[in-house]
């Protein structure tokens, strides 16, 4: 029992914190926060079970196809829904238009691809039980995020630059940094990532356009508790949500566990708005 | 068309520009030739920084910026610095998550990845006190540490206009002087360096030529050896004219 | 130019000139009124439903509209309240929990149901981001839904109520459609009532200019909890009333896509306005409607709508029809002020004491942004504090008015500690500031900008503009009087109606000068009023601040400015590092050796 919930949780919680780091990436790319953080973890999710289940495509050309959908979408966010309202005067017009935006890829993947949850292909052929693929594809995939931002952040420039953007966009600008084709990249890579999330997670969360509302929500948590943009922080609450979800799953049952999650997150939010790790807040005259 | 006497290295004509609605420069006309140290001076507010920003291309603006004849309008602060001019801004804003290094690498991240370190290495040697400190966070740097660090950044692409904001706030007088034997130094290599300054005597000290700018215009153009400039300065600054006090003259208002 | 034979104002003109607008704006509600009503005769039992739901979805938006359009909350998770008034209305009547409950009681009891929850899920914005608190009203919707689900015992679970069934003559189609009719006129009335009353500027000051707000004494937490209140109610009888449209409700009628409807409609219509998302309710009700693929696709059309008009038209419909702020401007236009009419605004000197700084100092980390810092703002003076950057004029500034706390000394009026963070109280006690960069609401006219100013002054509570009693008509003519009076003081007059952002910058610099003169202040606090403006604007502005001054009132004058300051200040104080350099009258300073260094720095 106890194996089941750590088990479930953890993996669950790996996807939140993905989703989190999805959103993690776009703010540091542009001080924005994104609804299309969790539309891209369900599509990861639908890509892959369009592309590997239903056009039987071999499991890594599918994996791959998934990503790029995922990279799109993120382009398409910068291009469409964050660019030209960082121009304007009224910034929270970044969260009406990355809304619509998500919005409508929400919808068209409900009434083109399917309103019920469709099956995820089983990726390798392994026996099902025990420490079985649906929990640890999801561990591995945030393993290799965290690894890979690491690896890109410490030993390339381009990684470098990401993070001179996200501390200091004028001092970037002024000295000469591509600062609107890191942001496009930036985007993409989060579109990666928040694809990879769905992916790996697809066993465990079906293929469902209704998980995207659901992502958008419990992947917020991670980076709510864990501190805006902090990759560290979303994974640490991130684990620590799906513990406690998985375990108050089984405690009390679904419905009663949302209640609960939710009543907890919102109790923690009021106390500490910029999150567990603290923030300084901003001038404001 | 034949080349008459020397083209200025940065010509602006008729610059004006803002803030939104709030117009901060009104037609600012100013000049720097190749190889010249130019002081910008002025009181606060008056827009020494906005000129700077619009003539690398932080800001957009209307007029005339021309960098060795090439007209600026509408080019990018990227393209800007690949032409030949470095923007060093105000407040030593470096990226303090990152080491000396690759605060250097950056400002390099437009050449080829062969060339980067052989240019790094040879501004570090412009500067030893950052060169002991070279993998080591920049937020561990002290203050006049972290301008040295950004105008060693400004000087990496080898530019022909090193255009300076006020490198001296917030600095220890030794700090000061260091900087202003840089500027010294990179005259004498033939850069240009167009210096925003509060420390009037300290810059008229190594520019060649001043410009005052007052609430938005240029108020005074002189050679720096001109002999009553610091009076002309003080009159410029503190816009003193023979108009009485108004709260003294009441028979202006009823 | 102005005509100086006309000696007075008439503020009969401006009260003219209201209720000719008012006409005008009433001439759309009326004609849908009209429409309404007369309905049943043209449109056939299908439509009829469909007319009664966009009444049922309208009065849930009309109060939401306070909540999104006005204070500019994102409240995407609103349906939470349907779903609680719909449940309510129907657990009560439905007689199988709880006695059965006549249906009108069961609705009130739903509307105070609704104000609780409404409350509830809208106190997270006064401490939340943006972005965070649309996140948690998210939520909210979610677990509301969810618990429906689950607790089988009151709400049938999966299985679900019926609806209740209002008795005649409401209980046929169409008596029913006037039921719903007749809640959503007076909701529009209602909220229009707000809209033009200082709640609704209020509202729009908070979210738009956040800091003009609290320093004209509006306090944001109580003005959101009575519109979160009022929201949450309307948005209860809503539920009942969509209960008994459906005759059955389930959980799974109260979808994230309605949610988003109500919203939308807000969006499209246009931020600060009724007229723009009553018609943008009916528009996305009536839409999918028109066909059958439509009906599938309608979330998606929503949200490509949303899109289109967040990046093109962000006024939405209510921009579209703004068909008067598209006449141009006269492009000559000067500031004129009349100072002779300050003097009437202002009244009889307050005959308050001094404004007195006693060793205030305070710290950002580790740098000392102001030290052992005494200053003494007296009445009937214009005092100067100039300083080069860094010099601490604006900290202190922002000390006086409360948006600073100090660490160390005492701000005090006539003896009367100023508590730190507490703007209301600075407006209470008759300080007014103004900012460096103005702080206006860019959609609201020039007028009801200024009107936000005397916010405090009005006595009337949100019931009475509500229901347009008598003490709101009161307040609401003497607030457009003295916001005529002062604009005409500041030489603004014939722009009171433009709205506020086609104004030039040295026009809204004047109009937060006339907000602030709004509060009759005893002492005015300026933050860098002459950036930006031509040397003629200067010159006047300096006349103007020297007549307020002669009225009374201490005017503080933070500058860059150094011609300004010299020529009207009584009295100037130089700042430098967060000291005091030197304090005296402009001719001591000007001459002072430290000063003219500290100035050209050495």
């Amino acid at each position: 029992m106890v194996e089941s919930i750590v088990l479930s949780g953890v993996a669950i919680g790996c996807i939140y914190a993905l989703i989190g780091i999805t959103y993690n990436v776009m703010f540091s790319a542009s001080r924005v926060f994104s609804f299309t953080a969790g539309t891209l973890g369900m599509l990861g999710g639908v890509l892959g079970s369009l592309f590997i289940a239903r056009m039987e495509m071999p499991v890594a050309v599918g994996f791959l196809l998934a990503l790029a959908g995922g990279g799109v979408l993120g382009i398409v966010t910068e291009i469409v829904a964050v660019r030209p309202v960082l121009r304007s005067l009224d910034q929270h017009l970044y969260v009406l238009s990355t809304l619509a935006l998500a919005l409508m890829v929400q919808q068209f993947t409900a009434i083109e691809w399917s309103t019920e949850p469709q099956p995820f292909p089983r990726l390798f052929d392994i026996a099902r039980g025990g420490f079985d693929q649906q929990f640890w594809l999801p561990m591995l995939a945030c393993a290799v995020v965290i690894a890979g931002l690491d690896l890109l952040y410490r030993y390339t420039l381009t990684g470098r630059a990401f993070l001179a953007i996200a501390e200091d966009t004028y001092a970037a600008r002024a000295l000469g940094l591509p600062e609107r084709g890191l942001r496009l990249a930036s985007f993409a890579l989060a579109g990666v990532i928040g694809a990879l999330a769905g992916f790996a997670g697809g066993e465990m969360l079906l293929a469902f356009f209704a998980n995207a509302p659901m992502l958008t929500f419990y992947g917020f948590v991670p980076v709510a508790l864990g501190g805006m943009g902090n990759n560290r922080g979303a994974l640490a609450a991130g684990l620590l949500l799906g513990l406690f979800q998985q375990a108050a799953n089984f405690l009390v049952g679904g419905i009663f566990a949302s209640v609960a999650v939710f009543t907890v997150f919102i109790i923690v939010l009021l106390a500490c708005p910029e999150g567990l790790a603290g923030a300084a807040l901003q001038r404001r005259v | 068309m034949p080349i008459s006497a020397a083209e200025p290295l940065l010509d602006i004509a008729g610059l004006s520009t803002g803030y939104g609605k709030i117009g901060v420069l009104h037609g600012i006309d100013l000049m720097v030739g190749a190889g010249e140290v130019v002081a910008l001076l002025g009181p606060n507010g008056a827009g020494k920084t906005t000129l700077l920003r619009a003539v690398s291309g932080l800001l957009p603006w209307s007029g005339r910026v021309r960098l060795a004849g090439r007209d600026l309008v509408g080019v990018n602060p990227r393209e800007i610095v690949k032409a030949g001019l470095a923007h060093v801004v105000e407040g030593h804003r470096v990226f303090t998550q990152l080491t000396v290094l690759d605060n250097l690498l950056l400002a390099a991240y437009d050449l080829a990845r062969s060339e980067r370190a052989a240019r790094v290495d040879e501004v570090l040697h412009l500067f030893p006190e950052i060169a002991t400190k070279r993998h080591d966070r920049a937020v561990t740097l002290s203050g006049g540490q972290q301008q040295i660090l950004a105008v060693a950044q400004g000087l990496v692409r080898r530019p022909r206009l090193l255009m300076l904001d006020e490198p001296s706030a917030g600095l220890s007088p030794v700090l000061v002087d260091r900087v202003l034997v840089v500027v010294q130094r990179l005259r004498e290599a033939g850069i240009a360096v167009l210096l925003v300054e509060q420390l009037i005597e300290k810059a008229l000290a190594i520019a060649d030529r001043v410009y005052a700018l007052a609430r938005g215009s240029i108020v005074l153009e002189a050679q720096t050896g001109e002999t009553d400039l610091p009076l002309r300065l003080e009159h410029a600054y503190l816009a003193i004219s023979s108009r009485t006090s108004l709260s003294q003259d009441s028979s202006l208002w009823p | 130019m102005m005509d100086t034979s006309a000696a007075r104002l008439r503020p009969s003109r401006a009260g003219v000139h209201a209720s000719a607008s008012t006409i005008g704006a009433a001439v759309p509600f009326l004609t849908l009124l009209l429409v309404g009503v007369a309905f049943p005769l043209f449109g056939g039992g299908y439509w009829g439903v469909i007319a009664t739901r966009a009444c049922v979805y309208w009065v849930l938006v009309s109060g939401l509209n306070l909540v999104v359009g006005f204070a500019g909350q994102i409240a995407i998770g609103w349906v939470a309240l349907l779903t609680l008034g719909a449940y309510t209305t129907s657990v009560l009547t439905a007689g199988n929990v709880t006695p059965a409950f006549p249906p009108y009681l069961a609705l009130a009891i739903a509307a105070v149901v609704g104000a609780v929850f409404g409350l509830i899920i809208g106190l997270p914005a006064l401490r939340l981001r943006t972005f965070y608190f649309a996140i948690t009203t998210l939520g909210f919707a979610t677990i509301v839904t969810q618990v429906a689900l689950a607790w089988q015992s009151v709400t049938g679970g999966g299985v679900g109520v019926p609806g209740p069934i209002f008795p005649a003559p409401f209980a046929s189609q169409w008596g029913f459609y006037y039921f719903c009719f007749g809640l959503a006129a007076i909701c529009t009335w209602m909220t229009a009532n707000v809209a033009a009353s200082r709640f609704g500027r209020a509202l729009t000051a908070i979210r738009d200019a956040e800091v003009a707000a609290e320093a004209s004494g509006i306090s944001k937490s109580a003005l959101l909890s009575t519109v979160f209140l009022f929201s949450g109610a309307v948005a209860a009888i809503a539920g009942g009333l969509f209960a008994a449209l459906q005759s059955y409700i389930t959980p799974d009628a109260f979808t994230l896509d309605l949610s988003i409807l109500f919203f939308i409609s807000i969006l499209i219509g246009g931020r600060g306005s009724v007229l723009g998302p009553l018609l943008g309710t009916i528009l996305l009700t009536a839409l999918p409607e028109f066909a059958a693929p439509l009906v599938a696709w309608s979330t998606f059309l929503y949200a490509v709508l949303l899109l289109v008009i967040v990046l093109a038209i962000p006024g939405g419909i209510a921009e579209i029809l703004d068909f008067k702020n598209r006449r141009p401007l006269e492009s000559d236009r000067a500031i004129i002020p009349r100072p002779d009419l300050l003097a009437r605004l202002l009244g009889a000197p307050a005959n308050a004491g001094a404004l007195m700084l006693e060793h205030v100092a305070l710290s950002f980390g580790g740098v000392h942004a102001i030290e052992d810092l005494d200053l003494e703002i007296r009445p009937g003076q214009v005092h100067g504090l100039i300083g080069p950057n860094g010099s601490g004029k604006t900290t202190t500034l922002n000390v006086i008015s409360g948006f600073y706390a100090q660490q160390r000394g005492a701000v005090s009026l006539n003896g009367t500690a100023l508590a730190v963070f507490n703007r209301p109280q600075r407006a209470h006690m008759r300080i007014a500031r103004t900012f460096q960069t103005p702080r206006i609401v860019g959609s609201a006219s020039v007028l009801q900008n200024v009107m936000i100013g005397g916010t405090i002054d009005g006595k009337g509570a949100f019931v009475e503009s509500l229901l347009l009693l008598p003490r709101h008509r009161r307040d609401e003519a003497m607030l457009r009087d003295t916001a005529m009076l002062a604009l005409a003081a500041v030489g603004l007059e014939r722009l009171a109606a433009v709205r506020a952002d086609r104004l030039q910058h040295s026009e809204l610099r004047f109009t937060e000068i006339a907000r602030a003169l709004m509060l009759r202040p005893a002492f005015l606090l300026l933050d860098e009023p002459a950036a930006g403006l031509s040397a003629e604007e200067i010159g006047r502005l300096g006349a103007l601040l020297l007549t307020i001054a002669r009225a009374g009132t201490g005017v503080l004058l933070v500058e860059h400015h150094a011609d300004l300051v010299f020529d009207i200040c009584h009295h100037v104080t130089v700042l430098n590092l967060g000291k005091v350099l030197a304090a005296g009258t402009p001719a001591e300073i000007r001459s002072h050796r430290e000063v003219v260094h500290a100035y050209l720095g050495g």
